[in-house]
């Protein structure tokens, strides 16, 4: 079967500013990122002809109802729209939509798809149930409920074993943070914007051994979007389309317990194959917009994607190569440590940040050159690791 | 003795031939007689070959951490009070991994790779928790 490199393009995205907005609708921050990709993509609305909400968090009214097509009124889309469907994968969904989204543009069963994210992690969920649901989703309810582990002991369960296997230092790991910081504060839409050094995330509490405090992300509202079409349509609407050159993933367990721990060693086959897809050596790699929740899965992350050899990824923060300025920008929205935890959006946010960056639209933070830009997303407890390539050329 | 307010496993016709055995201080695992996989989390069919010719075998109890954290704060809520308590993954030396507490133990001396073995926790009538602690020298 011919290979769909390149024949798809994200040619519009649009996001709100991710934080804590008591008054801001879940619906009204859907509403203005959609609007803001159909206008930056400069495509008629009426093109948009599949909807795909992504997996709503903090209430489950709001997930059914962005089921049951709210967008689709929202956005006045009903005499036009042939579809609208919920995709959820955690934080990978991102990723499943794009690939959905890519086989429906490519086989013209549809015109144009809008991949909408909406969540209020920071103000629509009370703290308590927020907790509750950590403590209960991918953890298996028969063999593992009951000794009280909680989505925050997998960041501790993996900062440990990392640590281990590879002698990074905790110094390292809290470096990430300090980088992500620095991004975060030339992104207008992330949440914490003020520096936070090293030294500072060591000087908070253990929380989760050895994860501290300050290694932890935070929740919050926010709000991404982006729009999927042909590349042949791409070039009709706009002159800056990030095209698809690579899609590849690998889906291997549901618990943490018999999740990857060989250093995750089937996932790398994810970037092996984007990789191929694409055309690319890991050398071609402009940026990485590395998926998050916590600071060592950016680490490891970057092993599998092979942008640095084993144990070496902590001493590539620590020498400042990923931050603004460095060889290679690592996540350059401030991904969730910085931007901010939305619940599935995470994922989504990552993805828009990779195409702004090839589309050349990422302001102060923008970086030269940025051809061929890789991300990666991943659902569930660890369930999933997906990589992503998109370029500015096919 | 005080009421048990932590979480009880979910008990299926499944699980709970699993938590009878801990009722009786036996720590059972699957083992297929198709095609010898080991097993677990205990499954309805062979993960590798979909046989469902599966037997119970007991395990010796014996492994190691595969890895660890140290609950101090931010507990799942049924754990506020519980804290600290540490979770662990651990690998039995029969090839299976299964998540349980560490106890008996100093928190600070605890490593990835640390000989364990299994002690039964009857923490209700019904439900009695395999744990580990480090393993006798
Ligand atoms: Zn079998």
């Amino acid at each position: 079967m011919e290979s769909i490199r390149g024949k798809a393009a994200i040619v519009g995205i649009g996001e709100v500013p991710t934080g804590i907005y008591p008054e801001r609708s879940l619906i009204e921050a859907a509403v203005t990122a959609a609007e803001m990709a159909i206008r930056d993509a400069n495509i008629p609305k009426e093109d948009v002809d599949t909807v795909i909400p992504i997996l709503v968090v903090a209430n489950n009214i709001d997930n059914a109802n962005m089921i049951c097509s709210q967008m689709v009124e929202e956005l006045g889309l009903g005499r036009t729209a042939k579809a609208n469907f919920l995709v959820g994968s955690g934080g990978s969904s991102s990723a499943n939509a794009l690939k959905v989204a890519m086989g429906l543009v490519t086989t013209g069963l549809s015109k144009a798809v809008l991949v909408i994210h909406s969540d209020r992690m920071g103000s629509g969920l009370d703290l308590a149930l927020a907790i509750q649901q950590f403590a209960s989703v991918a953890i298996s309810p028969e063999y593992e409920s009951p000794y009280g582990f909680s989505q925050l002991g997998l960041a501790g369960f993996l900062q440990q074993r990392y640590m281990y296997d590879t002698g990074t230092t905790e110094r390292q790991i809290a470096s990430v943070v300090e980088t992500l910081r620095k991004w975060a504060a030339l992104n207008p839409n992330a949440m914490m914007k003020t520096p936070r050094t090293a030294d500072e995330v060591l000087e908070s509490k253990v929380i989760s051994s050895p994860v501290r405090k300050r290694m932890m992300n935070k929740l919050g509202d926010g709000a991404a979007a982006f729009i999927v079409t042909t590349a042949e349509r791409a070039r009709e609407y706009t002159d800056t389309p990030a095209y698809v050159l690579g899609v590849a993933s690998r889906c291997t367990n549901f618990s943490v317990t018999q999740g990857q721990w060989d250093g995750f060693q089937l996932w790398k086959g994810a970037a092996r194959d984007a990789y191929e897809m694409a055309g690319i050596t890991v050398g071609d790699i402009d940026v990485a917009e590395i998926y998050d929740a916590f600071p060592t899965f950016i680490l490891m992350s970057m092993e599998l994607l092979g942008l640095c050899g084993p144990g070496e990824a902590g001493k590539f923060f620590e020498e400042g190569h990923a931050a603004p300025g460095g060889k290679l920008p690592i996540s350059t929205n401030g991904a969730m440590m910085a931007q901010g935890h939305t619940g599935a959006g995470g994922g989504v946010a990552i993805l828009v940040e990779a195409a702004r960056q090839v589309m050349g639209k990422a302001g102060e933070r923008q970086v030269e050159d940025a051809n061929i830009v890789v991300e990666t997303a991943s659902g569930g407890i660890g369930m999933d690791f997906h990589v992503g390539v998109l370029g500015r050329e096919v | 003795m005080s009421e048990y307010t932590l979480p009880l496993p979910v008990m299926t016709t499944l699980s709970k031939e699993y938590w009878d055995g801990c009722k009786a201080e036996r720590l059972l695992y699957q083992h297929c007689r198709n095609c010898d996989e080991v097993i677990f989390f205990p499954k309805y069919l062979c993960p590798n070959c979909m046989s469902h010719d599966l037997e119970w075998l007991q395990s010796s109890g014996r492994g190691k951490i595969l890895t660890f954290t140290v609950t101090y704060e931010s507990a799942p809520p049924a754990f506020y009070a519980a804290v600290p308590y540490a979770v662990a993954i651990i690998e039995l030396e029969e090839g299976f991994r299964m998540m349980s507490n560490l106890v008996e133990c100093d928190f600070e001396e605890l490593e990835c790779e640390m000989p364990v073995e299994v002690v039964f926790d009857a923490v209700t009538d019904e439900v009695t928790l395999p744990k580990f602690r480090p393993a006798a020298k």
